[in-house]
């Protein structure tokens, strides 16, 4: 589906749908203040958008990824960038997993919920990514 | 590895950008590859070697670590 959108409009675009549905999530919670959450989100997620348009005209590796016109280096990159994002994620979800045990506190699942997920993913990687055996 | 990038440019009288926009990458790309801080895909070696008309071992010199940096 991306593809149809022009390069420099796929991560603006992905960002302005993933404000959308957050906007609306708001939306369908209700509550005394519901409009002004959704008008809020709507306003960062238009201008987050906004920003990564004009940074995708910059000459630079963040312009070229934001623009999804990255080459070989700049995806590469990229991925260092994201598994390091992923390292951060799962040791946060640890720590905060330990804290709730130690506080006996009942929001432990949800860093449990995280490092599960990251989890999974990195042996995905793994089980895509691997060597295929020979024949 | 030690690479010849740079030395074939400059012979040619190439900017960074000409020969980034040659090879299909960015400018930032072409300089990291001349100052040895990234080491090109094989197929971006062999199209810049192919660039240069020059063999891929001329271009990329492993034996030569050192002398790249």
């Amino acid at each position: 589906m991306m593809s149809f959108i022009r390069p420099r409009w796929r991560k603006p675009a992905g960002v302005i749908l993933a404000g959308a549905v957050f906007a609306a999530a708001w939306g369908i919670r209700g509550g005394p203040h519901w409009s002004l959450w959704v008008t809020l989100f709507g306003i960062v997620a238009l201008t987050r958008a906004l920003w990564l348009y004009l940074l995708s005209g910059d000459d630079s590796d963040a312009g070229a990824l934001a623009g999804s016109l990255a080459d070989e280096r700049q995806k590469s990159l990229s991925q260092r960038s994201w598994a390091v994002s992923g390292r951060f994620a799962m040791t946060a979800a640890f720590i905060g997993l330990t804290v709730a045990v130690a506080a006996k506190a009942s929001w432990w699942w949800p860093f449990l919920a995280i490092l599960a997920v990251t989890g999974v993913g990195y042996l995905l990687g793994i089980a895509v990514y691997q060597a295929q055996s020979a024949d | 590895m030690r690479n010849r990038v740079r030395e074939q440019r400059t012979q040619r009288g190439l900017s960074q950008a000409d020969l980034a926009a040659a090879l299909g990458v960015s400018r930032q790309t072409v300089i990291s590859i001349e100052s040895g801080r990234y080491l090109p895909s094989l197929p971006l070696a062999f199209t810049i070697a192919r660039f240069f008309n020059l063999p891929v071992d001329k271009m990329f010199d492993p034996e030569d670590e050192e002398a790249g940096r």
